[in-house]
């Protein structure tokens, strides 16, 4: 039996690339004292500007929040001061991070129906806002301003209805728009409705 | 009723035309289910198949051409040559006005109200109208949170009055103990002078009411519908085997409602059988027991095939074991375990159960016997062992009698009375597999941890010989496992060769073993479903 | 302000490091000795040990400290940042100056770990070993002109002729700058046995990188000095410094200028820090110190910094005339015919100054390069110390040998 050796060919081919190989970038002098340049005149132009511009000193200067910041949660409150939210679990339902705990119960009082445990664990939360827009009674809203607390344990990062509602303050809003809402809806046509 | 049963030919049929297509439907049928059965879909409130139709609401009027005015189409009986028109100009406006008319005194507390979600009328509104209200001045208010009986709460504002749970009453629970009070715009429904809503039937009318009026106490305020997710099951409160969905959320029940099946329950169920779900994770073994200390499952059964092994060696190829088959058990945990039992050559197999409740039956839907598959396990042990299936009495009179060593039972329910109790204690090997602690719990030396019934896959057979599935709703607690898991597991280690993977195949088997199943199939698999996606069920 | 600032605080730091320096050394000491009892303050022992630990004490330590929070603070001012500025004293802040008092707390305080397999001697030994070297080193700078501690407040022409004279500088050694490649290569010891002594198989190899660095490039730093030796025909430093003299264009960088870049650039190798921190690579590789801690780790760390000063201090000596001042002659300014005669002692004090201030400089020259070049690879590390640098400072040696014979030959 005849065996042939054949020489192995590979039909890849690799595409070289030629590199200029001239004394400057074998020194690599030029590209140094570019370098240097730059680095000086950034070193001597901050000296000379004493703070750099971009930097926010942060506890002694801060940044002014823009008016729809999202920070904590709060929940606002009624005229008696009792929370305004009625458990309707719409928060949980579009919460996407699955972040808000309801547990409803049923008040003595005309209102019918309120949160018995109404927990935010801060740390799922992803700060998208979308509790406050499927909220239909202007219970929960996310404009305090405040940043999420350091904790130590992570339960301490679960806001519980107490917490929620000392943030909270009075909300008048009345469900399906004020009095006057005929006014605004022909100045403001809204495309949803027609 | 929607459709007569047998329609006789020739005379008995018309036909009509819906929004320009032909349909011939039995004489009788009115114009609201045949535009139906075309798939022509008109709103309605009041009218309700399984009831009959007074018309009040006006939700479901539809143009008719020659007659003047709209017609209500659930009232309309469908006559020869007739033109509807379900979606012309005329039909929709009319529907529409219709549907402010009935939003004019609603509260609108959707975010309160427990029926949202499943609503009609939210449903409707958003489908329909979703403008805002012009009405400018005050709601009429009437009383909210009215207790009309034990079970059932009512807010009168949101009451829409179409009169469906009066009619549920009348005509399902044949008890007139809901009425119309009042006049004009104060118009409320109340119970009727010296009664309370406290029928059998009562929760239905929760069922049928199309917005939140009517809440049921057990499901207030527990969970929001559109989280719920539905399992069609069988209920398996007694012998009727009601068709049911299980409503469900992260793993817990949260209530049982009927499902339409005019064999067997038509769209109706009774209270106590809602209530069986609470049932399902009371008492919950989870864990297997040997003589009272809680070992890991795999070490209860090896317990269990060394004692059982021992005993056949000792006193003969049956070893003076017992088997009880159970009418709680699915047909398929029981064909299994006999099957087990016929394979090491016992002979001696009881049957076990609830015992009878004649006081709780009715004519209606609600059966003597509490158990959902007595007839299922009688049909098995006749075909796999004819004749030798006994009754608890004889197992009461056996264990004391001495005749027993070993026993092996199925299901949780045995009733055995104090002297049995004691002989079972004395037995060598006692397993017994139940999802639920009770006074056997103790006295047994081998407990495994089963699962209930809205925890396995399986099939019912209802006291009418109907064979029915029933579907996997929650995961079982801890180690809990399905009966027939657990027999496959223990007859494996008896030296059996069982293999099972699914239902389905064991429900093959039993379909050529036992000729009561002969024309049963097993039906497809359901994905569970959302009930946010389900539309409204009112 | 800030660039005011940048200038005039290292001018008033040197004058004062100045006025101690040439008032102990200079001043306090000589008149001390003229009472009986106190001869032996002029004792040679006892003057090269004053003159170390004030060396040390006064601007070697001083200077390495503070050159941890510079690197911090001038890094941030080359890439925008802020830097460092939240210690403070008092209240205090002083653009973050105190930083370096919270970092040396800070080394001091944390756990000083073993690792239990390391050789516990050997371990604690490295650091020591990496060190004392760079403080050895010191003895050989010269860091101000001859004292002629009788005529302080006269105008001296030539102080070599003086016969009370005090030298500032710790020992003048013939042999001069072969003292320091001959102490400096002891250095290695620590870096290698830091990285075998921690029983840590990515610690040796980070000890294989710096010894083959620091050996590599040791040849190179020689041979680039060697010319600049040519020149001047010493090895002493004191004497290059005078063979330099005041006026700028006699000195070493004018006769040497490819010497100075290539041994600027084999020292900095020696100090492996960026471009050629590949034994440490702290942000990629793991070095020949990752097991330590503490203040031991600060040793490794304050030795990099005082190598650093070091360095400076050897490239203002050989290259930038040393303690001369521009135009600074021992008996005051000649610039353009027009002369500014000073007493001894204030020439004295401006020489030190100087010097003072040439170091820093190349300390913040150095700091620059750290942050502007990125590091090499292993490979072109050796490749760059082997086949360019090495040749290229053969060259120099023998171009300068010929100039230089051409020269004296004429």
């Amino acid at each position: 039996m005849e065996t042939t050796f054949r020489k192995r060919t590979s039909k890849a081919t690799v595409k070289v690339v030629p590199r200029p190989e001239t004394l400057n970038k074998e020194l690599m002098l030029g590209g140094i004292i570019q370098g240097l340049a730059v680095t000086m005149r950034h070193f001597f132009q901050n000296v000379a500007r004493e703070k750099p511009e971009v930097t926010i000193n942060y506890p002694e200067e801060r940044l002014k929040y823009p008016l729809r910041n999202r920070g904590l949660h709060r929940l606002m409150h009624r005229e008696d001061d009792s929370v305004r939210c009625v458990a309707c679990m719409c928060c949980p339902t579009a919460c996407p991070a699955h972040c808000i705990t309801i547990v409803a119960e049923e008040t003595g009082n005309g209102n019918e129906k309120r949160p018995a445990i109404f927990e935010i664990d801060e740390l799922r939360c992803i700060v998208c806002g979308l509790c406050v827009e499927a909220c239909p009674c202007d219970a929960i809203r996310m404009d305090t301003g405040e940043h999420m607390h350091v904790v130590d344990r992570r339960d301490d990062a679960i806001l519980g209805k107490v917490d929620l509602m000392k943030r909270g303050i009075s909300s008048t809003a009345v469900q399906g728009g004020e009095p006057n809402w005929q006014e605004r809806v022909k100045t403001v046509p809204d495309p949803r409705f027609r | 009723m929607a459709e007569t049963p047998n329609p006789a030919p020739a005379q008995s049929t018309v036909t009509l035309k819906i929004d320009g297509q032909s349909v011939t439907v039995p004489k009788g049928t009115n114009v609201l289910e045949a535009a139906r059965s075309l798939g022509v879909s008109i709103s309605f409130f009041c009218y309700h198949p399984g009831l009959s139709s007074p018309a009040v609401c006006r939700q479901c009027l539809v143009e008719v051409k020659g007659q003047p005015k709209p017609v209500p189409s659930c009232y309309t009986p469908c006559a020869d040559n007739m033109d509807v028109l379900t979606q012309s100009e005329k039909a929709l406006t009319v529907r529409q006005q219709m549907l402010e008319f009935t939003l004019v005194n609603h509260p609108v507390d959707c975010p309160i109200c427990d029926k949202a979600g499943e609503c009609t009328l939210q449903k409707l509104y958003v489908e329909w109208d979703s403008a805002h209200a012009r009405m400018d001045y005050e709601k009429v208010h009437k009383p909210k949170k009215v207790d009309l009986g034990p079970t059932i709460v009512l807010d009168a504002e949101r009451c829409i009055l179409c009169t469906r749970c009066i009619r549920v009453c009348d005509e399902v629970a044949h008890d007139h103990q809901l009425e119309m009070s009042y006049r004009g715009d104060r118009e409320t429904i109340s119970v009727a002078p010296g009664k309370q809503l406290d029928n059998p039937y009562s929760l239905n009318t929760v069922d049928v009411c199309p917005v939140g009026a009517l809440t049921a106490k057990d499901f207030r305020f527990q969970m929001r519908a559109w989280e719920l997710m539905t399992t069609s099951s069988v209920c398996a409160g007694c012998a009727t085997g009601c068709n049911d969905e299980i409503h469900h959320a992260r793993g817990e029940i949260y209530r049982l409602v009927p499902r339409e099946n005019q064999d067997v329950n038509k769209f109706w169920m009774c209270d106590d059988g809602r209530m069986t779900y609470h049932e399902i994770r009371q008492n919950r073994v989870a864990g297997a027991r040997v003589q009272g200390e809680t070992v890991p499952l795999d070490k209860a059964l090896s317990f269990a095939a060394d004692r059982i092994v021992a005993l056949r060696g000792s006193s003969g190829s049956s070893g003076l074991l017992g088997v009880v088959a159970n009418a709680q058990a699915t047909n398929e945990d029981n064909y299994l375990l006999l099957k087990v039992a016929s394979a090491l050559g016992v002979d001696r197999v009881y049957l076990a159960g609830r015992p009878a409740r004649p006081d709780c039956a009715d004519d209606i839907l609600r059966h003597a016997d509490m158990n959902p598959n007595t007839a299922g396990a009688r049909a098995i042990a006749q075909a796999l062992m004819p004749g030798k299936a006994k009754g608890v009495p004889q197992l009461a009179a056996d264990l004391e009698g001495g005749a027993l060593k070993a026993l092996w039972i199925l299901g949780d329910h045995v009733d055995l009375d104090e002297e049995a109790q004691a002989a079972l204690a004395r037995l060598e090997v006692c397993i017994y597999q139940t999802p639920h602690q009770n006074f056997l719990s103790d006295k047994v030396n081998v407990l495994l941890p089963a699962a209930a019934w809205a925890e396995v896959d399986g099939t019912f057979t209802n006291a009418k010989g109907l064979v029915q599935r029933i579907r996997r709703a929650v995961e079982p607690p801890g180690e809990a496992r399905p009966h027939r898991e657990l027999i496959q597991l223990l007859g494996r280690k008896l030296g059996i060769a069982l293999d099972y993977p699914n239902v389905r195949m064991l429900f093959k088997e039993m379909k050529q073993a036992v000729p009561e199943f002969a024309a049963a199939e097993y039906g497809r698999e359901l994905p569970v479903v959302q009930l946010r996606f389900a539309g409204s069920r009112g | 302000m800030g660039i005011v600032l940048l200038f005039l605080i290292p001018v008033v730091v040197f004058s004062i490091v100045s006025v101690v320096l040439v008032g102990v050394l200079g001043a306090a000491l000589p008149a001390l000795a003229a009472y009986p009892d106190f001869t032996w303050v002029m004792d040679p022992w006892f003057q090269a040990l004053i003159k170390m630990t004030l060396l040390i004490l006064v601007v070697v330590m001083p200077l390495a400290s503070i050159l941890t929070w510079m690197e911090r603070k001038q890094s941030a001012k080359m890439q925008d940042r802020g830097g460092p500025n939240r210690a403070a004293i008092l209240g205090a802040r002083a653009w973050g100056i105190p930083h370096f008092i919270a970092d040396a707390v800070k080394m001091i305080m944390k756990e000083d770990f073993i690792p239990a397999k390391a050789n516990k001697i050997l371990f604690s030994l490295a650091p020591v070993m990496a060190i004392v070297p760079v403080f050895v080193t010191f003895a050989i700078v010269p860091f101000g002109g001859d004292v002629c501690t009788h005529q302080l407040t006269q105008v001296v022409a030539n102080p070599a002729l003086c016969t009370d004279k005090v030298t500032l500088q710790v020992a003048r050694l013939d042999v001069g700058l072969l003292f320091y490649f001959a102490i400096a290569s002891l250095a290695v010891y620590g870096t290698t046995l830091a990285g075998w002594a921690s029983y840590n198989k990515w610690s040796l190899l980070g000890g294989l990188r710096a010894s083959s660095q620091m050996m590599s490039y040791e040849v190179t730093m020689g041979l680039a000095i060697l010319g600049a030796f040519l020149v001047y025909g010493t090895l002493e430093p004191h004497a290059i410094v005078l063979a330099q003299g005041p006026l700028p264009w006699h000195w070493g960088i004018v006769y040497q200028p490819l010497g100075a870049i290539l041994f600027f650039t084999a020292a900095i190798a020696e100090t492996k820090r960026t471009p050629f921190d590949t034994p440490e690579g702290e942000s990629e590789v793991v070095g020949y110190f990752v097991e330590y801690s503490g203040m031991r780790f600060g040793m490794f760390f304050l030795a990099e910094f005082i190598e650093v000063v070091f360095l400076s201090a050897i490239m203002a000596t050989v290259f930038f005339g040393g303690y001369e001042f521009p135009f600074l002659f021992p008996d005051g300014f000649h610039l353009l015919g027009h002369s500014l005669p000073l007493p001894h002692v204030a020439v004295l004090l401006i020489q030190t100054a100087g010097w003072g201030l040439k170091v820093i400089f190349f300390c913040w020259f150095q700091l620059l390069i750290r942050w502007t070049l990125p590091r090499i690879r292993p490979d072109q590390l050796m490749d760059l110390g082997w086949k360019k640098l090495l040749p290229v400072s053969l060259a120099n040696v023998v171009v300068t040998a010929v100039v230089v014979l051409a020269l004296m030959a004429r």
